[in-house]
């Protein structure tokens, strides 16, 4: 505690809380880290995220589906599962099961579905009549009936459920149907989740060494600059993908594991020439040399001197890696060798890109995704700025 | 001069062997074989490819090999769904793809970059910096897939709309100078876009820092003008750290841009590199990689020979 | 634009009521409050305080190299230089006379310089902006600046980098520069203090040489009073932004009037003055915040002589005798003669 009222206290400290927008970006991440937190305690499940809950690529803010797909809806799905609930052996049983979402088979008796069911595909049929709905507007009223009676066929939702159904379609949904304000807020965790442990392991190795180095220099610095330079050789993303291809069809295909390794092999290593570059300089100190004399151990001086010396590198660091990584999972993503099974932004994203969402004037799965990620991308950035600014003199 | 080259090929040597070695073993995870085969092959076939790729040698043996195709630059073995198609032949034609896509890119993003850079530095803490720098945080928030997809759905797709004739190809790639605009430039100008943010931050720290120097003060006190302090004394000094980042650059104008390529459909080096893994095609990915490293060890090289050009201070080590 | 004549009994640069203020984030700052004084062809005028007191930003203004985006100067400011006040000229006017009217060279000889150009071309360049000679005359008289400033072996260094010299030598180099367009002004902001000490000294001997030869007048910034001894003929002392005192240079050390002057001269290691075991009397306190300067007499809270009144008032600059022999003092109690106040404390 005493430690963190002294940091607090110290000239960069105070700089950092005159700056507004590094507050401001502070309270946003925490915003996001509370939203992670929510969904790991079960908020949102995963099966939250694959469950179909409407008509593909509902448009959000409540809008109504084109009246072509608000026909295609009514007539399908729900109302196929009844009817063929209906013709089934065991009618009563068939009928419990049918669920779509939310949506259950209404408590009445199979007669009464059966004449609701009648009396769909009677409306139906007029409006049939019509080439095109989307450009009839005299049979709108008439489908607006069509959908009242449908939806006798569903049992209502208790007002808790209708709250539920409301928030998953608040914003719409993809091209299957699921819901994205879900899988955008499902997202935030998998993003963080990915950053922070991509961040924290790549930001302790890259010290670790680079501190060895520089401190030991000899042959320890040697072999560790040797390996940098021989990771740093091969581009970041032809490693990440070599290393994505070594993983597949590996036990570890389904979780986070390969994205892990991949980031944690390539991302290290800007970390350790920064701190191995800090730690030569620090080795020099007066202070250094005076411990040295004293008699310290190399563990004891590196602990207590260099480490603490180096801490708001580290931390620059650990927010600037944190940003790429949410970035970099985005385009591993895309590409096929990220996040696999769970939606993430960058499966948002590609989903996006790759069913016509965007040249079909469907904004809503990108829109949602892209907003996010820049919200804690922005923050990050602004964060390490007001960071650098604080603590490194030289950073303008 | 020589010297100092010589030594950095000697040093550098060893590090390029080693890459290899580690893309090999990477590479070999896996059973390359049974990828390439796939679940119905037979056990003849197995042996028959292993033999054929020269997998059942001892791995030494294989990494000669590599290192000798390296070197010699012929790689002969076929693509793997592509027969008669070598991979050496492939490079060939993949690269000045590749190359038709970055090099303009890299040349207009430095460019501009160091004029907005300049800009933002000389006014440093007036409105028109903060305007810069806030649009350069902005932009680098944002995806570099977003950019892609939102550019082809504008730049190509609506443009063609509004135009009424297709200005930009929404897909697609023709060799050829005349038809580079068509197909190239919308790809050009989204990586331009994504990499200003970056570049110009850099660039700008560089320079403010330089900025702040004595010899500025000293130059001025000299009754020197603006432009001279700009565009001579400071540049000169900012151009160091400005050149060893655009030199660290250049074997990535090979790789290509992995996703314009992907999503432009450009068969550059990018592409056929992610086809190929997707196909565990196995000379394919091998070859390639270690070419491409190759090449970012070689630029190491030059690098470090440019900075001793450009940096008097250097050339006495 | 100006007249060159010189008169050696007029002022070559006349400062009026000087006030410099900066726009931080933290509200506006006067860093020079109120400075006025004559600077005479020929001579050397030293000025020295402690770190902040407002020497540089001073002669920073005379010169105009303060950013102008946050720079303000007083209403009734002027910097008189041959008739011209220079703190109305534009950016383009300013230039002619920098380096060419008045030069400044700075303390830290090894960042002075710019790296990556050789030493003959950074003389060159002084010589292009304001000369009309050709490639080949200004080779010519970039080396005999060098000769003019001691560099041995001048038709080699010529063609040296900044980091092939020592800080003695490239200090010389910005010497030569500042003087190679034969300015009358030169200002010189602590110019050896980053050197050690026998540079120190050549380097003082130089810059009196060069005064004698060519004419030029010295500003000379500096907190060693040991350097002022040296090589100053009247001196200023200043402190928090003002003018405390001035005089010539032998009544400043013999009867200094201010107690600040009299604190600093006291505050000197002198051989053989201080016995063994007493400490250095070292002035106690600290100079005022200049967001927060007092109503009164800035020295004030540190001064052995205070009196009731020196808190409530600031008191005026009051000037006594005229020209090179004029003297000035800030101080409503100033000291008086030495053999009347007894002997030094």
């Amino acid at each position: 505690m005493n430690v963190i009222r002294r940091w607090m206290a110290t000239r960069e400290a105070r700089k950092l809380w005159r700056n507004k927008s590094a507050l401001l970006a502070i309270v946003v991440i925490g915003m996001y880290l509370l939203t992670a937190l929510f969904v790991m305690a079960g908020g949102i499940s995963r099966d939250t995220c694959d469950t179909v809950v409407g008509s593909n690529k509902l448009p959000g803010f409540f809008q109504q589906d084109t009246p072509e797909k608000r026909y295609e809806n009514a007539t399908t799905k729900f109302l196929t599962k009844i009817k063929r609930a209906l013709a089934a052996d065991d009618v009563g049983g068939a009928l419990k099961e049918v669920n779509l979402g939310p949506y259950l088979a209404a408590d009445q008796t199979p007669a009464q579905l059966q004449e609701i069911v009648d009396q769909v595909e009677t409306l139906a049929a007029e409006l049939n009549e019509s080439p095109n709905l989307d450009n009839d507007p005299s049979m709108l009223p008439k489908l607006a009936e069509l959908e009242s009676v449908e939806t006798q066929l569903k049992a209502p939702l208790s007002p808790w459920d209708q709250f539920i159904f409301n928030t998953s379609i608040c914003l719409g949904t993809d091209s299957q149907g699921r819901s994205i304000f879900f899988r955008g807020i499902y997202s935030i965790k998998i993003a963080i989740q990915i950053g922070l442990v991509t961040a924290l392991f790549s930001v302790a190795l890259g010290a670790f060494l680079g501190a060895a180095a520089g401190y030991f220099g000899g042959w320890v610095d040697h072999v560790v600059v040797w390996i940098y330079t021989t990771f740093s050789s091969i581009p970041n993303l032809v490693l990440l993908v070599v290393l994505a291809y070594a993983f597949t069809n590996s036990a570890a295909k389904d979780t986070l594991l390969p994205v892990y390794i991949a980031f944690g092999a390539t991302f290290w290593i800007g970390t350790c020439r920064v701190i191995r570059g800090e730690t030569l300089k620090l080795k020099e100190m007066e202070y250094v040399h005076a411990a040295q004399t004293a008699g310290f151990g190399p563990l004891h001086i590196l602990l207590r001197y260099i480490i603490p010396n180096t801490a708001h590198l580290m931390l620059i660091n650990f927010s600037l890696l944190l940003i790429a990584a949410i970035k970099s999972e985005v385009i591993l993503s895309y590409l096929g060798f990220g996040v696999k099974n769970q939606p993430s932004w960058g499966i948002m994203i590609r989903d996006a890109g790759n069913n016509g969402d965007v040249v079909g004037g469907f904004f809503w799965e990108i829109g949602f995704a892209t907003v996010l990620m820049f919200g804690l991308v922005l923050a990050f950035n602004i964060l390490s700025d007001a960071l650098q600014d604080a603590f490194d003199p030289k950073h303008v | 001069m020589w010297a100092f080259t010589i030594r950095k090929l000697a040093y550098n040597i060893p590090v390029y062997l080693a890459i290899v070695m580690l893309l090999m073993m990477l590479l070999r995870v896996r059973d390359p074989v049974a990828g390439m085969l796939g679940k119905n092959s037979s056990a003849q076939d197995y042996i028959n490819k292993r033999a054929e790729l020269g997998l059942d040698t001892p791995f030494l043996v294989q990494y000669g090999k590599l290192i000798q195709s390296i070197v010699t630059l012929d790689f002969s073995q076929d693509v793997w769904n592509e027969p008669g198609v070598t991979v050496g032949e492939k490079l060939r034609t993949a690269v000045p793809r590749s190359l038709a896509l970055t090099v303009p890119a890299l040349v207009i993003t430095t460019i501009i970059s160091i004029l907005i850079a300049m800009l933002s530095a000389f006014n440093r803490g007036r409105w028109i910096d903060k305007l810069l720098v806030f649009f350069a945080v902005l932009g680098m928030s944002v995806s570099f897939l977003v950019y892609i997809i939102f550019g082809q759905y504008f730049g190509a797709y609506k443009l063609q709309q509004w135009v009424g004739t297709p200005v930009f190809s929404i897909h697609g790639y023709e060799p050829g100078i005349m038809n580079w605009a068509f197909y190239m430039l919308l790809p050009v100008l989204i990586s331009v876009i994504v990499s200003m943010g970056y570049d110009t931050r850099f660039y700008r720290a560089v320079m403010v820092e330089e900025t702040q120097a004595d010899y500025i003060t000293t130059a001025r006190a000299k009754g020197a003008p603006q432009s001279k302090v700009m565009f001579v004394h400071m540049l000169r000094n900012a151009m160091i750290p400005i050149v060893t980042r655009v030199m660290i650059t250049l074997p990535f104008l090979v790789t290509g841009s992995i996703l314009l390529e992907e999503f432009f459909g450009i068969p550059g080096m990018g592409y056929v590199l992610l086809s190929a893994i997707r196909n565990n095609d196995f000379p394919v990915v091998e070859g390639f990689t270690a070419v491409f490293a190759g090449l970012f060890i070689l630029s190491i090289i030059a690098t470090d020979i440019l900075y001793a050009v450009f940096d008097p201070r250097v050339r006495l080590q | 634009m100006v007249d060159k004549t010189i008169q050696q009994d007029k002022p070559i640069l006349k400062v009026r009521n000087l006030r410099t203020s900066f726009k931080t984030g933290r509200g506006t700052v006067t860093a020079v409050d109120g400075v006025s004084f004559d600077l005479y062809p020929g001579e050397t005028l030293g000025v020295v305080g402690e770190s902040g007191c407002g020497k540089t930003v001073t002669n920073k203004s005379i010169i105009r190299l303060l950013p102008s985006h946050v720079t303000m100067y007083g209403d009734d400011s002027v910097v008189d230089y041959r008739g011209t006040n220079l703190l109305g000229l534009q950016e383009h006017q300013m230039r002619a006379i920098r380096g060419n009217e008045i030069g400044m060279i700075f303390q830290e000889p090894m960042t002075a310089l710019n790296p990556v150009f050789t030493v003959g071309w950074q003389i060159e360049e002084a010589l292009q902006y304001h000369t009309n000679l050709n490639a080949a005359q200004r080779r010519t008289r970039a080396v005999e600046m060098l000769r003019l400033v001691e560099m041995p072996n001048p038709e080699k260094r010529i063609y040296e980098y900044p980091h092939q010299l020592s800080g003695g030598m490239r200090q010389r180099v910005v010497i030569a520069i500042a003087l190679c367009c034969e300015p009358d002004v030169l200002i010189a902001d602590e110019p050896t203090t980053a050197l050690d000490v026998t540079i120190q000294a050549q380097i003082l001997r130089l810059m009196d040489g060069l005064k004698e030869k060519t004419g030029t007048a010295i500003i000379l910034i500096t907190h060693d009073l040991g350097v002022v001894a040296q090589a100053c003929d009247r001196v200023i002392v200043m402190y928090a932004g003002q003018i405390v005192e001035m005089a010539p240079v032998r009544q400043l050390f013999h009867n200094p009037q201010h107690p600040y002057t009299k604190a600093l001269l006291d505050s000197m290691p002198k051989p053989g003055r201080v016995g063994h075991q007493q400490r250095l009397p070292a002035i106690e306190g600290t100079v005022p915040s200049l967001f927060d300067l007092p109503d009164g007499c800035r020295f004030a809270d540190r001064c052995k002589h205070r009196r009731d009144n020196c808190e409530a008032s600031l008191p005026d600059l009051v000037s006594i005798g005229e020209g090179t022999a004029e003297s000035k003092i800030r101080c409503f109690y100033p000291l008086g003669d030495v053999k009347e106040s007894g002997a030094a404390s």
